[in-house]
């Protein structure tokens, strides 16, 4: 017998997929408040969340005849239009939050708009039926309480975690939503006890004590700002450094227009960008901000609405990894930098009034040239000297001096120029392992042939791709047999293959004939690039080749460089150490050999001192 | 078990047997030598449960036994002793006494029933070819080979017998080696086998030049070549080798013929400047010359033009410099054929008028 289900039952399915445990609730209910307009959020919780959830804003508020529509299912204020949902700009929309929470929990409802003589309240225990509002005590905004979660889905209570881990998992809701809304205020407190208080945040210094807060201050002092914009979209937000490498994937914030997005397109474009600086078996650290047409990206994909799809799935790609991976490259030994990093310290213009502006990677960057330009001006000037006490009479009877000896004497006078070598000048070989420097900061330590290796790395890549790939044909082409959409998407990419010495053709719906390869990879290599490329969904998806089958090359290349890198107990001389640190000065991502080892160390003078008890 | 030999009659038979055993071993026994004396002749055995290798040597028995003794210890130390030294050899419980001269070395044993065997064929067909020929059919084609590949029956030797020739192919799916040997081998209908690698090398080894024969064994599973003084046995490998005949191309529409050795030098002074990964060299055939060019990343470049014999339009095409290097090395013809279809198309090499051993290489796009 086939019969219409009872809205609270209904309500309790839905309830299934969007509240899952406590941190849930909390979530969609302070996505609430914010849709709401608030400025400050207050989230106290009791027993991890099972006991109470109460959740405080100061927003619009909710009118009182509204109120019993506000717990009915897909009722909602967000959207109203299907043209509204293609561009939806508010965190929630689906209006299946509260009616949800309300199926499995006693809640509360108490809210006064600002035009309401007082407040009105509404509650129920799994359903609000024939209940009516009730004048009640409350300021502007509303407040929630839901107590006893999950009272009447046992099963699911029983599921719960201790008390400490669903906290956990709260504390990183509310951070997470923290991290997307600087103008806002959140306060979060736990049996009582405060958790955190987080003022909104004006300014960069107080973004960044917000970030310092929530990641912590290693994250604010080992990270580097980021701001690119390209096609309508803009990248911006604190990208952790390589030597920042975390054992667990757990300080990677991703919004998107403000939503906190956990999609395997965005994170493996991430990845890639770091694949050369860290170890495969760690994660780089990042709070980045995405900001795309609304139009452009699809959140109607997943009820908990952490993942999304993107109409140009290869552009927004490009952006992440290409700034990502521009700006790491960009790196170059910084010794000062490495102990001054603290980004407070810059004044920083606000580039988006009243949101989350971190004034980003371009202001580091001109920083950084202004401080180079800076070193160039005393030598410009020291070279220029003579030539201007030299009055035009003077050489009347004063035969000129040979410019090339007073250019290249200036010039001497202007290399040990503090910046111009970072990695200082080489002292001695340490049990024929690391380099001994020193610079202006103290004493450097390099690890030679680590450095050797990414030296040699960079070098062999830009030789790939600047003499192009060829390929192999194959005595016996080869079957390799997938799944028919695997294929298409494989097909799709023939062209761009081809570049890079793949070359196949279609034998069948699920089959495709792989004529010729890479000379640089092995057979093996190949079947697992082939897997690659159409392994992941993200991939079948688009059409589109993200630069795997280079990728997989450059892991050929990073073996090479490590074998023919100089060895441990390599006796060096100082002129080929120099070389070496000059060499490591020119290249890109030189401070993490190929498999993410940082390849050389400062200790600073005044390490040195407290060693050393010294000027105490 | 006592003995008493020459150190060179007994170090021929050990260094016979000592490439198959694997310096580093999970399975102790399998660093050690079987040794097996009875009559007047001592038989040494070692193996790498792939492989066995048999030797025999002339002894003056003095008391019949079995023991297993360190195969690499006891190859280091006679080959140490000086030439034309006399050997006594004892073994008791677990211990082997070796004395010659005032010189006394006492070797650990273990149990010789723990050795393993691998059976002798007794069921397979059987022919006999010369040593040289053999040796040159090994010769020709071995260097074409896979290693380690995961696609493991290229890891080896197609030996394929039929009544009037022996065929032996080997290729690494970029190339491909073929060489035949015309012979009555008594046996009527086609058999394929694959012989693992090793087993090539150590043949190639063991091999010498001469028309004594070699008598091979084929079983299902196991082929035993045996050449008198040493026996090797091989387990196959159970797969199915590619169809090689329709890899090899039919003539092709261009044909260059020159000299083998100038163009070899021409190869190896062009690979010089190749990229050392991919290896490319690029053939430039207009007329009767042959260009050879090479360039690799540092910007460094190569050219050398040759004077040679060519029927047909002119054709711009790349290889693995290796693989030519390879095949033509493989010739001992002074004159050799290449001949070609298009850049796409493999091209065919053999020696001029002489077919038996032929070589495909594939292009590479440059």
């Amino acid at each position: 017998m086939i019969r219409v289900l009872p809205d609270t039952l209904v309500n309790q399915i839905a309830a299934g997929e969007v509240v899952e445990r406590p941190a849930a609730v909390v979530k969609e209910l302070v996505e609430n408040s914010l849709d709401a307009g608030a400025r400050a959020v207050e989230v106290e919780i009791e027993q991890g969340g099972a006991g109470l959830i109460r959740i405080r804003d100061d927003g619009k508020g909710i009118a009182a005849d509204e109120l019993s529509l506000a717990l009915t299912r897909h009722a909602t204020s967000k959207i109203g239009s299907f043209d509204d949902l293609e561009r939806v700009a508010t965190l929630g929309f689906r209006g299946e939050a509260l009616p949800s929470i309300l199926s499995v929990s006693r809640l509360k409802l108490v809210s006064r708009t600002a035009d309401a003589e007082h407040a009105w309240e509404l509650g129920g225990a799994g359903h609000i039926d024939g209940a009516v509002p009730r004048p009640a005590a409350h300021p502007f905004g509303t407040m929630i309480e839901v107590r006893d979660l999950f009272f009447n889905t046992p099963a699911r209570r029983k599921f719960l975690k201790t008390e400490a881990t669903e906290f956990r998992q709260i504390q990183q809701a509310v951070s997470r939503i923290a991290l997307s809304r600087f103008d806002v205020g959140f306060a979060l407190r736990h049996n009582g006890r405060r958790v955190f208080d987080l003022v909104p945040a004006a300014g960069d210094e107080g973004r960044l004590s917000r970030i310092r807060e929530i990641c912590g201050d290693e994250f604010v002092t080992q990270s580097t700002a980021i701001d690119e914009s390209r096609l309508g979209m803009r990248l911006h937000g604190w990208i952790g450094l390589p030597s920042f490498a975390r054992p667990q994937a757990d300080l990677q914030y991703i919004y998107v227009n403000g939503r906190l997005i956990r999609d395997r397109l965005l994170a493996f474009a991430l990845k890639r960008a770091f694949a050369d600086v860290m170890h495969s078996t760690h994660h780089p650290a990042y709070v980045v901000y995405l900001e795309v047409d609304p139009a452009s990206v699809d959140v109607n994909v997943h009820p908990q609405k952490t993942e999304v799809r993107f109409r140009e799935a290869r552009q927004v790609h490009d952006l992440l990894f290409g700034a990502v991976h521009q700006l790491l490259r960009r790196l170059r030994p910084e010794p000062e930098r490495h102990h001054q990093i603290q980004l407070a310290a810059e004044p920083m213009p606000d580039v988006v009034p009243g949101f989350v502006a971190p004034s980003g990677g371009a202001s580091v960057s001109v920083w950084r040239q202004t401080a180079r330009l800076d070193l160039r001006e005393p030598s410009a000037n020291r070279y220029a000297a003579p030539r201007t006490s030299e009055s035009p009479g003077a050489s009347l009877w004063q035969p000129p001096k040979p410019a090339p000896i007073s250019e290249s004497s200036a010039e001497i006078a202007a290399t040990p120029a503090a910046d111009a070598r970072p990695l200082g000048t080489p002292l001695a070989q340490v049990h024929g392992i690391y380099i001994l420097a020193q610079n202006d900061h103290g004493l450097v330590l390099i690890d030679a042939h680590a450095g050797h290796e990414r030296v040699l790395y960079e070098r062999l890549k830009q030789q790939l791709e600047e003499g192009g790939v060829p390929a192999q044909a194959l005595l016996v082409p080869e079957v390799v047999t997938m799944a028919e959409d695997e294929a298409d998407a494989l097909e799709a990419q023939h062209e761009q293959l081809r570049r890079y010495g793949l070359e196949f053709d279609r034998s069948g719906p699920g089959s495709i004939l792989v004529r010729a390869v890479p000379p640089l990879l092995g057979r093996d290599a190949v079947a697992t690039l082939l897997r690659e490329l159409v392994g992941d969904e993200v991939r079948r998806d688009s059409d589109t080749h993200f630069g795997e089958a280079l990728d997989a090359q450059h892991r050929v290349l990073a073996d090479v460089a490590c074998k023919s890198a100089i060895k441990a107990h390599r006796r060096l001389t100082i002129a080929e150490m120099d070389a070496l640190l000059r060499d490591m000065e020119r290249t890109d991502l030189a401070g993490q050999c190929n498999h993410g080892r940082p390849t050389w160390m400062q200790i600073t003078l005044a390490e040195l001192d407290r060693l050393f008890l010294r000027g105490r | 078990m006592k003995l008493q030999v020459g150190r060179n009659e007994l170090l021929s038979a050990l260094s016979a047997v000592i490439g198959v055993v694997e310096r580093r071993q999970t399975l102790p026994v399998l660093s050690n030598f079987l040794l097996d004396l009875r009559d007047d002749e001592l038989v040494v055995t070692g193996t790498d449960l792939e492989i066995e290798l048999e030797a025999r040597a002339r002894v003056q028995n003095l008391a019949p036994g079995r023991a297993t003794v360190p195969a690499r210890k006891l190859f280091d130390i006679c080959r140490g002793l000086p030439e034309g030294a006399e050997i006594s050899l004892e073994v008791g419980g677990d211990k082997a006494l070796l004395k010659s001269g005032r010189s006394r070395y006492s070797l650990s044993c273990l149990k010789a029933d723990e050795f393993p065997a691998l059976g002798r064929v007794t069921d397979g067909r059987e022919l006999s070819m010369a040593q040289a020929q053999l040796r040159s059919l090994i010769e020709r084609t071995q260097f074409a080979m896979a290693q380690q590949d995961v696609r493991y029956y290229l890891n080896g030797t197609l030996l394929e017998v039929d009544a009037g020739r022996v065929r032996a192919v080997a290729t690494d799916g970029h190339r491909l080696a073929l060489s035949e040997a015309t012979l009555e081998t008594g046996i009527s209908e086609r058999i394929q086998v694959i012989v693992p690698r090793k087993a090539i090398l150590e043949l190639q080894r063991l091999l010498d030049s001469t028309d004594e024969p070699a008598k091979v064994r084929i079983s299902a599973t196991q082929i035993e070549v045996d050449l008198d003084v040493v026996r090797l046995t091989t387990k196959l490998i159970d797969g199915r080798f590619p169809d090689y005949e329709r890899v090899v191309p039919e003539s092709g529409d261009k044909k260059l013929q020159a000299d083998r050795e100038m163009v070899k030098r021409a190869l190896a002074r062009t690979a010089i400047l190749s990229n050392e990964k991919f290896r490319g060299v690029r053939l430039t055939i207009d007329g009767s010359k042959l260009s050879l060019q090479t360039h690799n990343p540092e910007h460094e470049e190569a050219e050398e033009d040759l004077e040679v014999g060519y029927e047909g339009g002119p054709i711009e095409i790349g290889f693995n410099v290796n693989y030519l290097l390879d095949a033509l090395g493989a010739l001992n013809s002074e004159q050799f054929v290449m001949e070609l279809k298009n850049a796409d198309s493999s091209g065919l090499i053999h020696a001029l008028d002489d077919e038996s051993s032929k070589y495909v290489v594939m292009p590479m796009r440059l």
